[in-house]
């Protein structure tokens, strides 16, 4: 009853292509708004900042540039580390050779260098698919986190080979580096990752997103109705590691602080492809869903029994961490093999005809 | 939604050819995969405003015939000329900017994404909005939205599909998936529209239903129609002119009537034993 949709009528097409057409997720989404605006910078305490909150919004927009190549394009990739790494160093040498750069323009700077790098690495999409295009994305993580090592231009020849983030003040704030307070960090990552969102929401939903999907459903069909494949993948893959990249900035300038070549190695693009998987192909909700099960449940996992006073100590946290997470794993995707997304989608249909099934 | 569509607004762009005219022909055009020949030396046309069918024994090279049309397949031997340009290679996304629109054998329909966007899909040629509009929405995308979102409410208007706008394709039975991928072949607003066997798998309705529409489409839209069948009561009812092709090679050419009374068809069709006499 709470989600009876019935009595709201759409009598223009404006009204049926709004954001949301039913009127209660609108309300939803505005109290989950409420909650990431309001709600927990009040109540959050510095580890919930940077062990919950932070990580969770910057992998859910790796998670989100990933779908857009994989869920909504249908090309697979294994390198999203990778491009994670390129926006994080492009960013890093912006800021270095320009110091006095605002630091929104050299995040939404980096975000290019990474998507060319990704419309360079997808060209072979142009002729290869599924696993293959994946080992060939394969490829360009290997051969990217080598480059980060090697290439010692890109961390300023310091003899650690990591890139360390200074202070950066943004309007007499510091909102980046050592001095930066947790709670700054958190409304800069939920500013940027609310815009970019809300862009993916856009393209996906229109002319774009349906030439996406039309090639990944049946590319053949696709280009006998008018598309141009080669345009259309690289088009994916450009915005796809633009957020990717963006993500990998976010990921080093206001979360680790400090990071090395191999900290985008392949783990990582597994981690973001799983959040993606988990949180549903094709999905932006799924994203979100995905991050907090994979970024937040270990946190949550390992703090628990300390709350209750339980001594274990912490290897065995880290054991049950792992066992838990991938038991949760597997159940979720057998119980939904199309992710969280999809079945928060079952449930809401449910509660739309709820108490009448019929 | 508010709107009761006017189907006389929909008619096909003015290509420039009077009807009657030959807005397709095809000349001498040869294809073949290796050493094995699909088409062989065939010339057909099509004129403007006419149901054209193309028919044959499996294996015929009918569909062959198609992809060559809409540039799928570049033939080795021959030339394709399309409202007064000649061509031979194209690239196949191409087609649809001519003014080449298809339906496939299978149905070739996008499973992900509902009936709606479908046929929203078919428009896509024609949304020129860039990636920066698209992102903001609201403004020249949404408008440009709407407006082909009206001319795809015509279209489910016109299919009778309205009760399926949200529905996933996938889920959808065969008919309708039929009547659907004709919707987005309706959508490109083509002048020359090539069915790849419209009715196959359908229920006697369910033929009756879409040789309606096709009979719609023709008249009410003005557009040229390229068909494959196999149901040859259909065949004889809805084309104004007929080719047999067989082996690859044409052997008949001309209106249903001709066509049936053909002697080489009658043997392609009920079979002839072949290098015996006939008893």
């Amino acid at each position: 009853m709470l989600y009876r949709t019935a009595g709201q009528f759409k009598i223009s097409y404006k009204a049926d292509h709004a954001l949301f057409p039913v009127r209660q997720d609108a309300y939803l989404l505005g109290f989950v708004l409420l909650l990431a605006f309001v709600v927990f910078p009040l109540t959050a305490s510095e580890f919930t900042f940077r062990a919950l909150l932070i990580p969770v919004l910057i992998y859910s927009l790796a998670a989100l540039g990933l779908n857009i190549l994989t869920g909504y394009a249908g090309q697979l990739s294994l390198g999203t580390g990778a491009f994670m790494g390129v926006g994080a160093y492009a960013c890093y040498k912006l800021l270095t050779i320009f110091p006095e750069m605002n630091i929104v323009i050299a995040i939404a700077m980096s975000g290019f260098f990474s998507a060319a790098v990704g419309v360079l690495f997808g060209l072979p999409s142009l002729r290869i698919k599924g696993f293959y295009l994946a080992i060939a994305t394969l490829a360009a993580q290997f051969f990217l986190v080598w480059l980060f090592q090697k290439w010692a231009w890109l961390y300023n020849y310091n003899a650690s080979g990591a890139i360390q983030v200074p202070n950066i003040d943004m309007f007499g704030i510091t909102v980046a580096g050592p001095r930066a307070t947790a709670m700054t960090q958190y409304y800069f990552v939920l500013g940027v990752v609310s815009v970019i969102t809300l862009f993916a929401i856009n393209i996906t939903r229109g002319r774009i997103g349906r030439m996406w999907k039309a090639v990944r459903d049946m590319d053949i069909a696709a280009e006998l109705v008018g598309i141009n494949l080669m345009r259309a993948k690289l088009t994916a893959f450009f915005v796809s590691s633009y957020i990717v990249g963006v993500s990998g900035a976010l990921f080093v300038f206001l979360w680790r602080g400090a990071a090395e070549a191999n900290l985008f190695d392949i783990p990582l693009s597994f981690r973001v492809l799983f959040i993606a998987i988990i949180g549903g192909l094709g999905s932006i909700l799924g994203n979100y869903l995905g991050a907090i099960l994979i970024v937040a449940l270990p946190v949550i996992v390992s703090t628990v029994p300390a709350t209750f006073g339980i001594p274990i100590d912490s290897a065995m946290v880290e054991h049950l961490n792992v066992m838990i997470v991938g038991a949760l794993i597997i159940t979720f995707l057998i119980v939904e093999p199309h992710g969280l997304a999809r079945f928060w989608a079952v449930i809401r249909e449910k509660l739309i005809l709820w108490p009448f099934p019929h | 939604m508010n709107q009761r569509p006017d189907h006389k607004q929909m008619t096909t762009p003015d290509d420039g050819i009077a009807a009657g005219a030959v807005l397709l022909d095809v000349r001498n055009v040869s294809l073949a995969f290796g050493g094995v020949k699909a088409i062989t030396d065939i010339s057909l046309n099509v004129k403007k405003g006419e149901i054209r069918a193309i028919i044959g024994p499996n294996g015929a090279g009918k569909t062959s015939m198609l992809n060559v049309i809409n540039g799928f397949y570049t033939p080795q031997e021959g030339t394709i000329t399309f409202r007064g340009k000649e061509r031979r290679a194209m690239k196949s996304h191409e087609a649809v900017g001519q003014g080449i629109a298809r339906t496939f054998q299978n149905v070739a329909l996008f499973k992900g994404m509902s009936t709606l966007d479908n046929i929203m899909t078919g428009r896509s040629v024609m949304m020129k909005r860039n990636i920066v509009w698209q992102m903001l929405w609201h403004g020249p995308a949404l408008n440009e939205e709407i407006e082909h979102r009206e001319k795809v409410e015509e279209i489910i208007d016109f299919l009778e599909i309205q009760h399926i706008r949200r529905t996933p394709v996938g889920k959808l039975p065969y008919g309708l998936q039929k009547r659907v991928e004709l919707g987005r072949a309706l959508a490109m607003e083509p002048s020359l529209l090539l069915l790849d066997e419209p009715m196959a798998g359908m229920n006697l309705e369910e033929k009756e239903d879409m040789s309606r529409f096709i009979i719609d489409v023709n008249q009410q839209r003005g557009t040229t129609i390229a068909l494959i069948e196999h149901d040859m009561g259909v065949v004889m009812d809805l084309s104004d002119r007929v080719v047999v092709l067989d082996y690859g090679k044409k052997i008949a050419d001309g209106t249903p009537d001709e066509v049936k009374n053909n002697q080489d068809v009658i043997d392609a069709y009920l079979g002839v034993p072949h290098g015996e006499e006939m008893p």
